[in-house]
């Protein structure tokens, strides 16, 4: 009886340790959300003197406001397209290429695998100039298409490297199988390696949507033309040089926000499938 | 294959159709028009609509379109204004960014038209409006160390100064006239007595951000010792160790000693600070002009007035820093070259100023357009004659100097060193830096 009365005290301690560990960091990752929600329902003077989290008077028509001023019809659709057209892209060429570089015997296929990885440790800023020579000599500068394309080769190189992880640790005899069946190849690709690798491509799906949807550096330098920028304009209509319309700034992201948390959460039950499969570590 | 592929594939192609039907609706696809225009880039997007304004009224006046085109924030203007040079795609107007020397290269590598013409032309007309401190930021001169060819090669569009700011209704709470700001350094000291026995609070400024703590000590050094001795200090021939430089890290001292400064300024960013003030929460602040823009959307009923820093020497005039805020220079490889230069012309001309103070609370760079703008800027304009910048000095300080000058005014401040202690170090690592010249 002592035991087990020892037992459960060790048990609830080590469970109170843990759950005040995670309560912490969940208030962490929240805070900075609820902060956001609640500075966007204030209005510019009580963000700077009103400190509660929920305001005595909320501005719900800040939302309108930043939706209107912002413009954020148009750049919400235009980031759509984006993120919908570059992800799609990624995922068929980073599995075509993984499923390449995992299953086909080919010259040089190494050496191109590993200027893949390499291409991931430049970051985005470092190519910025290079890529916008290269835009300007194809005149693909200003298009949606130039920006797609930019943004395509961006996700490239670490969705290959993800997905030929997960390819490799495909039993061969599984492949075997479906080519006694009469598969082609690509038919492999499409009835076996896809299916099999759809929390590996969850992964990729998340985060290529995150990064295409806040990105806004590339666009501005690819894009002129207001009417072909993403949703991240809209929101820099309220950061100014020296001052910055917070609360509609707020209302702004969280509106932004809100179709990234969707597809997370749509994507949640495969991320986390993916990360507890070994996608990640390999 | 069974069905799903091929549905998988008709997809594919109707992405991709999509892509290239949505690329013909991009302007490049536009039937070229057959009016004049030029292009504009900026980084300003709390002046686009002011902006998209004027160009339409310049529309109608001359028949010649405006497009303004906002990148922002700066740092992305920066890269794309980079990227769009060595493509040779820049604008026929567009703003630089950055160190004097990055205008210098940028001038040098013929990206730049020089204005010194346009600007002299009709007994100088155009120059003789602007601010001339704010056309100095734009200039350079002969035997420059940047060995650019000598002229004007910017137009400022608005001109910045950082004075101090006094909260009315905080002085009259504490027994003071409002209407008097303090002038001296002792009047300052004074005042700051009546507002400790209330239990306010004196001044409150960024200088977490140290470059404000350099402006205002800068200021006072001017003030101390003139302009030419403080140039000599940096050309090593007037050591940190001198008396006038005691003197002016004193102040810091004085300050701390006399609780005058907010708790935590070592550490406040600007932001903090202008929050502070516009709660009321300071009596004195140490800003740039605009936080008239920042206070104003911080809290509009805040009722404050401009003063030069206080002299604490009567020996030089107070000068403070200031020069031009933003500037437009003109691309020399541009078809529309006199376009560009009118249209400048135009933008800086009184009317277009006043509407652009009045819109976006900027100090107009037309020295003639002062008295239709709000009170609080004209006090603010007022002071252009008494502004300077580090970039129009000719001498540059090491940057090693100016850190040790201005995280050692921090350590007076929390009362970690003495103003001479942190003259000796300065004047030592001064010495370090002149011998490796």
């Amino acid at each position: 009886m002592k035991e087990r009365a020892k037992y459960k005290i060790e048990r609830f301690l080590k469970d109170s340790v843990i759950h005040i560990l995670l309560i912490i960091v969940s208030i962490g990752c929240l805070f900075p959300l609820l902060w956001m929600v609640s500075s966007s329902l204030k209005t510019q003077q009580t963000i700077f003197s009103d400190m509660s989290i929920f305001p005595k008077n909320p501005m719900w028509g800040n939302f309108y406001l930043a939706w209107t001023k912002g413009g954020f019809g148009m750049y919400f659709l235009n980031s759509m397209f984006y993120t919908v057209t570059v992800v799609f892209g990624i995922v068929i060429i980073a599995s075509l290429a993984a499923f390449a570089f995992s299953r086909l015997k080919f010259p040089g296929k190494n050496i191109l695998f590993y200027m893949f990885l390499a291409a991931m440790m430049i970051p985005l800023p470092g190519s910025f100039v290079p890529l916008y020579v290269l835009m300007t000599k194809l005149h693909l500068v200003n298009t949606r298409i130039g920006y797609i394309l930019c943004m395509i080769n961006v996700g490239l190189s670490f969705s290959i490297y993800l997905l030929k992880i997960f390819f490799d640790k495909m039993p061969v005899e599984l492949e075997d199988a479906a080519r006694i069946d009469g598969c082609s190849r690509l038919g492999i690709w499409w009835n076996m390696a896809l299916p099999l690798a759809k929390p590996a491509i969850a992964v990729i799906v998340i985060f290529n949507s995150l990064n295409v949807w806040n990105e806004y550096i590339l666009a501005t330098l690819i894009f002129s033309s207001k009417n072909l920028m993403p949703l991240q304009r809209g929101l820099m209509i309220f950061q100014g040089i020296h001052i910055t319309e917070y609360s509609l700034l707020m209302a702004g992201m969280t509106i932004t926000t809100l179709p990234i948390i969707l597809v997370y959460l749509i994507m949640q039950r495969h991320i986390i499938k993916g990360i507890t499969t070994g996608v990640i570590v390999g | 294959m069974d069905k799903k592929f091929c549905l998988f594939f008709m997809l594919s192609l109707f992405i991709v159709f999509l892509s290239v039907s949505l690329v013909n609706c991009g302007p490049n696809a536009q039937n070229k028009e057959q009016v004049k225009s030029i292009k504009v880039w900026h980084w300003m997007s709390d002046r686009e609509d002011a902006f998209l304004e004027l160009a339409e009224i310049y529309e109608k006046e001359t028949g010649v379109k405006i497009n303004f085109e906002l990148y922002a924030p700066s740092d992305a203007y920066t890269q794309k204004v980079r990227a769009a040079a060595q493509t040779n795609t820049l604008p026929d107007i567009f703003g630089i960014l950055g160190e004097k020397r990055d205008f210098a290269s940028f001038v040098k590598s013929g990206y730049v038209y020089d204005l010194t013409e346009d600007m002299d032309r009709d007994l100088g007309s155009w120059k003789n409006k602007l601010f001339a401190k704010a056309l100095a930021v734009n200039e350079f001169e002969q035997a420059n160390s940047s060995g650019v060819k000598p002229g004007i090669y910017g137009v400022p569009i608005d001109v910045t100064n950082i004075q101090m700011l006094y909260n009315k209704d905080l002085l009259r709470g504490a027994g003071v006239d409002a209407s008097r700001p303090p002038k001296t350094w002792k009047e300052l000291i004074e005042i700051n007595e009546k507002l400790k026995a209330k239990g306010m609070q004196g001044l409150v400024s960024g200088w977490g951000e140290i470059w404000m703590i350099d402006c205002f000590a800068s200021n006072y050094a001017f003030n101390i010792m003139g302009k030419d001795k403080v140039l000599d200090t940096i050309r090593g021939k007037v050591p940190y160790t001198d008396p006038d430089w005691i003197r002016v890290f004193d102040l810091f001292r004085e300050m701390r000693d006399e609780g005058m400064l907010a708790s935590g300024i070592v550490t406040m960013v600007n932001k903090t600070a202008e929050q502070l003030f516009a709660n009321n929460r300071a009596a004195f602040a140490f800003n740039g002009s605009w936080c008239v823009n920042v206070y104003k959307g911080m809290n509009p009923d805040l009722n404050y007035g401009v003063m030069l820093p206080p002299q604490a020497s009567d020996k030089y005039p107070m000068t403070i820093w200031g020069g031009a805020g933003s500037s437009f220079m003109v691309n020399k490889q541009s078809k529309e070259v006199q376009l560009a230069v009118d249209f400048l012309k135009w933008i800086t001309d009184a009317p277009q100023q006043i509407f652009l103070s009045k819109e976006t609370q900027d100090l107009p760079s037309n020295k003639y357009s002062l008295k239709d703008i709000p009170m609080v800027l004209s006090q603010f304009a007022n002071a252009m004659d008494n502004t300077t910048h580090p970039n129009v000095w000719g001498v540059s300080e090491s940057p090693l100097v100016i850190e040790a000058f201005d995280k050692g005014i921090q350590s007076i401040i929390i009362g970690e060193k003495t103003p001479q202690q942190l003259g000796s170090e300065i004047q030592a690592i001064k010495e370090r830096e002149m011998k490796k010249k």
